[in-house]
């Protein structure tokens, strides 16, 4: 039997060593790296596509669930985190297991027993993919502050106050903002709930828009109208985005 | 409600000597208008009023009970109008029972009686609306003066129980992170996951054990904050640098308790969760013309994109001083290129 390719992402040196540790008596589990950010953890998994990935939650630069977001691999995953329970509720539900610090050797068992068997008995196609896991995400419990992004093999950060306007484009988002834009495999509805609702409006079923980058509004056609940007753009601007404008706007 | 009078001592003497000025004064204006002898009204004035302030000091439960509670004003004065009635009925029918009992010698009682009836109850009258306005006036400043307590009992403990809420609690990740790192040190290093054991327990025992207010010196605050950082040392490593520059005259400072903890744990959690690079934090105390100045600053990533702000840390502590030293401290908090550093203010 092959032996299952393991990467662990953490930023605590502590809580990679104990890991280490207990997973020395799993002689199945081959462990190929170690991670100290999310950054360095995405770059090594789709460099070295492991079966099984330990993931922490709560690390600098890239968090366990911002790297979901954007990873394009389909590797297993274990969450271990201190205290989130939040990802406790989400991942009840989930396929994927998860591990609550300090956790003793018998849990990490039962993870392992659930990921071998996942891994063993199931076609790749039948594991959660990131888009799935996804969709079981915890809903963050204060308006976003970043979105990170993929674009080829880079990541990128956008930060809440770079975006511009958000378009509705099928099962996928484009993110205009200051330097570009960048397409993202999620639903308006998303930004829509954890965009910072003082400064974003969904003006129409396909946009959302920041406040402050509306030049002006104009009548267009017999009841819509179409906001123009301070950039040039001009935007749809339904009945009901409207009114939700003028109450935001107080016009 | 207690009864007002015979509750208190000093009440009672003064109620005492207000009906004996009553009677005092029912003799003379007896005597002078319809007088005879002056011992048949001397007798005939105190005995009716000790009678009436009797029936008086009972009135109090009658009137407690028509005017406690929410009534309707004219059912009140209804039913106060008719114990009044019947009062003065059961007033004179007794006194006149009493007194000629009493003055039953004297020949011509009953002539005196029958002439001084209507005045009787004019008086009973006059005497009843006095005893009720002077119940309803003692009611309303009762309400009043307990309404003013119990007004500054909330105050007081509205602000106890906001300090109590802004006293910072222990970050729930950062106690089960550390435990976890204790968890991977009996492995690797025990002595190392004993000492931190210890540091943990001092640190919890600070944090926790004190229930009240009361200040604690600049010097245990920062030796526990030195706990709290080297607990932080051992899970995150070299990533985390302390400095710390501390003018020996001002260590004896008394500062609320754990008031500076949310501006380290700001400080690590902005700085070092969100960095892979090195982070210090550095400290500064000084005392000067009465005021004590504590300095804190860390080094940030730049490049991190900020995860959540909320500011509730410098806020809490920012109200406690407040709420702690009046406007007589100050907190101010600046970012300077990739330096953030929070400054306090506040009487020594």
């Amino acid at each position: 039997m092959n032996k299952i390719r393991t990467v662990i992402i953490d930023d605590e040196t502590p809580a990679r060593e104990i890991l280490k540790h207990y997973l020395k008596d799993y002689p199945e589990i081959e462990i190929i790296a170690e991670c100290a950010d999310g950054f360095s953890g995405l770059k090594t998994i789709s460099f070295m596509k492991p079966g099984l990935v330990f993931l922490d939650i709560q690390m600098p630069r890239l968090t366990g669930f911002e790297m979901i977001e954007v990873m394009t691999e389909k590797p297993v995953i274990i969450f271990t985190t201190a205290y989130d329970q939040f990802a406790i509720k989400a991942f009840e539900m989930n396929a994927v297991d998860y591990l609550l610090k300090p956790f003793p050797k018998e849990r990490l068992g039962n993870a392992l027993v659930k990921a071998i068997d996942k891994l063993g008995r199931t076609k790749e196609s039948e594991i959660a993919t990131p888009g799935e896991l996804m969709e079981k995400l915890p809903k963050p419990s204060s308006p976003i502050s970043r979105v990170v992004v993929r674009k080829g093999n880079a990541i990128n950060l956008i930060t809440v106050d770079q975006i511009k306007y958000i378009e509705a484009q099928d099962d996928y988002v484009m993110i205009y903002h200051n330097s570009g834009k960048a397409l993202k495999q999620q639903s308006m509805k998303y930004y829509e709930e954890n965009l910072p609702p003082k400064d974003f409006v969904r003006i129409h079923r396909t946009h959302i828009v920041k406040v402050s980058e509306i030049n002006r509004i104009e009548p267009y056609g017999k009841d819509n109208h179409v906001a123009i940007l301070k950039s040039g753009e001009r935007l749809p601007v339904s009945r009901s985005g409207y009114k939700q404008l003028k109450d935001e706007l107080n016009f | 409600m207690k009864h007002p009078v015979l509750e208190n001592r000093v009440r009672l003497t003064v109620w005492g000597i207000i009906w004996l000025v009553i009677a005092a004064g029912q003799t003379i204006s007896f005597y002078y208008a319809y007088g005879q002898f002056l011992n048949v009204s001397i007798i005939d004035a105190f005995v009716s009023i000790i009678l009436y302030s009797g029936l008086a000091l009972s009135l109090w439960f009658p009137f407690n009970y028509f005017s406690s509670g929410k009534k309707r004003i004219y059912s009140v004065v209804l039913n106060l109008a008719a114990t009044g009635a019947i009062t003065i009925l059961i007033w004179i029918l007794l006194s006149n029972l009493l007194l000629h009992q009493v003055l039953a010698g004297e020949n011509d009682y009953q002539a005196y009686w029958d002439a001084t009836l209507p005045y009787r109850i004019g008086s009973g009258i006059f005497i009843y609306s006095l005893t009720i306005l002077s119940y309803f006036l003692f009611v309303s400043l009762n309400n009043l003066s307990e309404k003013k307590s119990r007004e500054a009992r909330l105050e007081t403990l509205v602000k106890e129980t906001e300090l109590r809420m802004l006293r910072s609690q222990i970050n729930p990740h950062f106690l089960f992170n550390s435990l976890n790192s204790i968890s991977s040190l009996t492995v690797t290093n025990p002595d190392k996951a004993r000492e931190m054991v210890i540091k943990l327990s001092d640190f919890m025992r600070y944090a926790l054990a004190r229930k009240d207010e009361q200040p604690v010196s600049l010097r245990s605050e920062l030796e526990n904050l030195r706990l709290y950082l080297d607990i932080e040392k051992v899970r995150f490593g070299d990533r985390l640098v302390i400095e710390e520059q501390i003018d020996p005259s001002c260590l004896e400072v008394k500062i609320p308790g754990m008031l500076l903890q949310p501006l380290y744990e700001n400080a690590v959690k902005h700085g070092v969760y969100e960095s892979t690079e090195q982070v210090k934090v550095c400290t500064t105390a000084t005392v000067s013309d009465g005021m004590l100045s504590i300095v804190i600053c860390n080094n940030f990533d730049p490049e991190a994109a900020p995860r959540k702000g909320t500011g509730t840390g410098i806020m809490n502590v920012s109200r406690r001083l407040e709420l702690s030293y009046g406007n007589k401290a100050t907190l101010t908090s600046e970012k300077k290129g990739n330096v953030f550093t929070v400054a306090l203010y506040m009487p020594a």
